[in-house]
């Protein structure tokens, strides 16, 4: 069962999508359709935080989303989070501090992370930020890098 | 020492580079797999009938292979497809390609699989229900038998002054990639192509070749970046059937295994039962004896590694005067076992390190103390008899036992603080081949392995280069190609890479230096330099463009090349120990000393970790940074085997907790604050003294976890994981 075409904004752009089931994930939309394969697709069940995108600015679990749900909203993925200068500091914050090994969470991260920085005013605690980032997995680093391109980005917070 | 950023960083953290399970090829189908509903029974009939009438799909089972095949005939012993029995449940006995994923799903359900069910064995006491109580009889499922011993173990046992014995079991773990097993494959003009996330190009490229019965010349593997590996990528899975599919069908084919079947159909490290008994009298170890059962579940007999290679780290990097090893590899019908990020040994840790803290406590001694008094040290004998290698554990171990006396100092109620070990040999036996390039602007490593996340290969080699030529990092480049292109290498696995693999590409800059020095007239040793952009030959006092010794042929091919090849030498044992089986001797000895301090919860058993120091022997360190994180990585895997990580199966061979819900790794706020330290001096096989540094570091965790567990509790937990309800069974007080 398909239904009129599915329209919403990403990166900026705005996107008509012909032919969406019903029942398709934001997740398979963004990968398949829009070929934005930056977008992880770990588990598809909310358990690891791969597939993490912003909608609307909320930190969003593309498996978990229908994409018909997001109609007329602004989802930014990976791809598109580098033009925002929150996303771009979360970006270089990963990269300088080596908390990137396989990568295959990285993105998810990266979106996770720069949601909440916008989301919370720097008058919000460390551990709330971290506990936040809890549910994106990763299997490389022991999140000990993760953690310090945080810190890293909390100390130079402008 | 020389620490620097990772050249795929940028790269991965704007989601730029393309996994297996990211690839897209115009025109692909999407390939399913049809799985059984059983753990055992007689295949009556496979009918893709159903399948077939659906629109665009392809359906292929055992029946086909011949045709696909063109009558070849691959490894009897592991078809592509079952034909007549099914051993473990989900076991692949079909496949389906169709152009849309939804209807390859579909089309997967729709296929008839009929089975007649036969008994299950799920478990080892299914097979030796009474051991150790009895004795392990004659049985098929049987797949190996390894037995060793030195001395009169009985007559020691008889007239030691305390014994100890205690029996160990040890749970499955998944390795849990986050990109699951990924591939696409395509056969073009008898060529046969897949592109795939793997530990293994070559490996994947001769298991191939093995279960379809092709030459290797007509297969070609292109391993794609690959997210996470951990063990679990480092053989085929996905890429027989997606090629059959591709063959069959005359398109690209698209085969991901689901996050489910990744777990379902992925390799574990499965479940053992250890038997631990050890004599001491006056203080030392008179004699120890070991015996294994470890579950390999549908391995093929005969075929099993694990079993002969992990007993010895039951031995531990212990001194024992008179002792016995027997290990049996037991078949089961759970999926074959699968190795994960040093296989088997982290288990084998916990159980080694745990029974002699339990001997020391028993026998009235200092836990730590007696373990000091023990340990093997270089220029000593392995309990199998080879020499032990420059080993940095003795003095990792001293570090350890000054912070642990530190930190107990000063723990709170509740709190205690343990100390694990754990060694390694790394894989440096397996053999690979590297070729560099040297134009007049930059330095090219070509090899044929993809970065699995470890930096082993992006990094490590090139850290081989920088320390062999001079050259700045920023001058070199490692660059990939597929099984045609590349030189021959085993794989990114064993903690080998930089060891072995680096091997080839130092040899092949010792050539490249030669040759230069030569053309140059500088006296060896030469090095490299940049000198107004330009990569320069240094000689002594003076130095020559390299643009200046191309021939004009070099200069039109890229640049200078040269070839190297690294294919280790182990150590050898004192054969006359060994009774039956296969043992394996050591290319190297590499060891870590862990502290942790946790709290315990006396009412529920649940277990927290407070701080955590490693103190590691890699050899030299080639890149600091790098290193520490396969530290920080390693214990926080680690900790899920300690603490959380359990498949769990049913009786009927059915794997409970498929998913990442139930099945937990560690998450960002359960892995504590690690110290990591590298205790230098104790060279390595690899160049520059170099040992590897990927597996390692999760070797001494549980045992380190379970040891300040009973710290703080008392509790003396002999199954792993430390799950709470098996904490607050072991109360008691201390």
């Amino acid at each position: 069962m398909t239904s009129p075409p599915l329209r919403l904004s990403v990166n900026g752009r705005p996107v008509a999508v012909e032919a969406v089931p019903v029942s398709e994930r934001l997740l398979d939309t963004l990968r398949w359709r829009l070929g934005l394969k930056g977008t992880k697709e770990g588990c598809r069940t909310g358990g690891c935080g791969a597939c993490t995108v912003l909608v609307d600015g909320s930190t969003t679990l593309s498996c978990l989303t229908l994409a018909h749900e997001v109609e007329g909203s602004a989802v930014t993925t990976v791809e598109g989070v580098g033009d925002d200068p929150v996303g771009a500091r979360v970006q270089a914050a990963f990269a300088a501090a080596g908390a990137v090994q396989c990568g295959y969470c990285t993105p998810g991260f990266v979106m996770a992370l720069t949601g909440l920085l916008k989301e919370r005013g720097p008058a919000d605690g460390f551990d709330e930020l971290l506990d936040d980032l809890a549910g994106n997995l990763c299997r490389c680093t022991g999140y000990a890098s993760i953690v310090r391109a945080v810190t890293a980005l909390r100390e130079a917070r402008p | 020492m020389s620490t620097s950023l990772r050249p795929d960083a940028a790269a991965k953290a704007a989601g730029r580079v393309v996994f297996g399970a990211d690839l897209d090829v115009p025109g692909m189908l999407w390939g399913a797999l049809v799985l059984a509903p059983v753990a055992h029974g007689r295949l009556r009939s496979v009918d893709l009938g159903p399948a077939r009438a659906l629109p665009g799909v392809i359906a292929i089972g055992a029946d086909d292979l011949d045709t696909l095949l063109e009558g070849r005939s691959g490894d009897a012993e592991r078809p592509a497809f079952p034909r007549e029995t099914v051993v473990y449940r989900n076991q692949p006995v079909a496949a389906v390609a169709a152009p849309t994923l939804a209807l390859a799903r579909e089309a997967a359900r729709a296929v008839r699989v009929t089975v007649d069910p036969l008994p299950v064995v799920a478990d080892l006491d299914a097979v030796f229900p009474e051991w150790p109580g009895s004795e392990v009889g004659p049985s098929p499922r049987i797949a190996a038998h390894v037995h060793a011993r030195r001395g009169d173990v009985d007559r020691a046992f008889r007239e030691a002054a305390t014994v100890v014995r205690e029996t160990y079991r040890t749970g499955s773990v998944h390795p849990v990639a986050l990109e699951p097993h990924a591939c696409v494959a395509e056969v073009r003009d008898g060529r046969w192509t897949v592109h795939t996330s793997t530990q293994s190009p070559f490996g994947v490229r001769e298991d191939v070749a093995s279960i379809l019965g092709l030459p290797e010349e007509s297969i070609v593997v292109d391993g794609t970046w690959v997210g996470g590996g951990f063990g679990g990528k480092g053989s085929s899975l996905v890429e027989p059937f997606a090629l059959l599919l591709a063959r069959a069908s005359g398109r690209p084919v698209r085969l991901a295994l689901s996050y489910r079947e990744e777990f379902l159909l992925g390799r574990t490290t499965l479940p053992a039962v250890v038997r631990m008994e050890t004599a001491v009298t006056d203080g030392r170890i008179v004699a120890r004896r070991v015996r294994l059962l470890l579950d390999v579940g549908a391995s093929l007999p005969g075929r099993d590694f694990a079993t002969g290679f992990s007993i010895g780290f039951l031995l531990g990097p212990y001194r024992a005067p008179t002792f016995e090893v027997e290990g049996y590899a037991v078949r089961t019908n759970k999926p074959p076992f699968g190795p994960h990020r040093a296989p088997f040994a982290p288990q084998c840790a916990f159980v080694v390190e745990s029974h002699l803290e339990h001997v020391a406590y028993e026998a009235g001694l200092d836990p730590l103390a007696f373990k000091a008094d023990h340990l093997l040290h270089e220029g000593d004998t392995t309990p199998l008899g080879q020499r032990v290698l420059p080993f940095g554990l003795p003095a990792a171990f001293e570090a350890a036992r000054a912070v642990a006396e530190t930190w107990r100092r000063d723990v709170p109620d509740g709190h205690g603080v343990g100390v694990g070990v754990g060694f390694w040999s790394t894989g440096t036996g397996a053999g690979g081949e590297a070729r560099v390039r040297l134009s007049p602007t930059e330095l090219v490593i070509l090899q044929g392995e993809r970065e699995i996340g470890s930096s082993s290969v992006l990094v490590g080699l090139a850290a081989v280069a920088e320390r062999r030529t001079g050259l700045p990092r920023e001058r070199i480049r490692v660059e990939y190609a597929d099984t045609d292109h590349a030189p021959f290498d085993s794989g990114v696995f064993g903690s080998r890479t930089v060891g072995a693999l680096g091997g080839a590409v130092d040899g092949a800059l010792r050539s490249l230096l030669g040759t230069l020095a030569q053309r140059a007239g500088l006296a060896p040793p030469v090095s490299l330099a940049v000198e107004g952009g330009q990569v320069v030959v240094r000689g002594a006092g003076a130095y020559r463009p390299v643009a200046e010794l191309l021939t004009a042929e070099e200069a039109s091919a890229g640049g200078l090349s040269a070839e190297g090849k690294h294919y280790g030498k182990s150590g050898t044992l004192d054969e006359s120990l060994v009774v039956d089986g296969t043992f394996y001797p050591y290319t190297d000895f590499t060891g870590a000393a862990h502290v942790a301090e946790v709290s315990v919860d006396r009412e529920t058993g649940s277990v927290r970790v407070v701080r955590y120091a490693a103190f590691h022997d890699i050899g030299t360190v080639l890149d600091d940074a790098s290193a520490r994180a396969q530290v920080e990585g390693g214990v926080a895997m680690g900790l899920g085997t300690a603490l959380t990580e359990e498949a769990l199966w049913s009786d009927d061979g059915r794997l409970l907790n498929a998913g990442l819900v139930d099945y937990r790794i560690p998450t960002l706020g359960e892995v504590p604050p690690i110290a990591v330290t590298f205790v230098e001096g104790f060279a390595g096989a690899g160049p520059f003294g170099a040992k590897g540094i990927g597996e390692p570091p999760i070797i001494p965790v549980a045992a380190t976890i379970a040891s300040a567990v009973r710290s703080a509790s008392g509790a003396h937990v002999t199954e792993l994981p430390l799950v709470p309800e098996r904490v607050a069974r072991a109360f008691k007080p201390f």
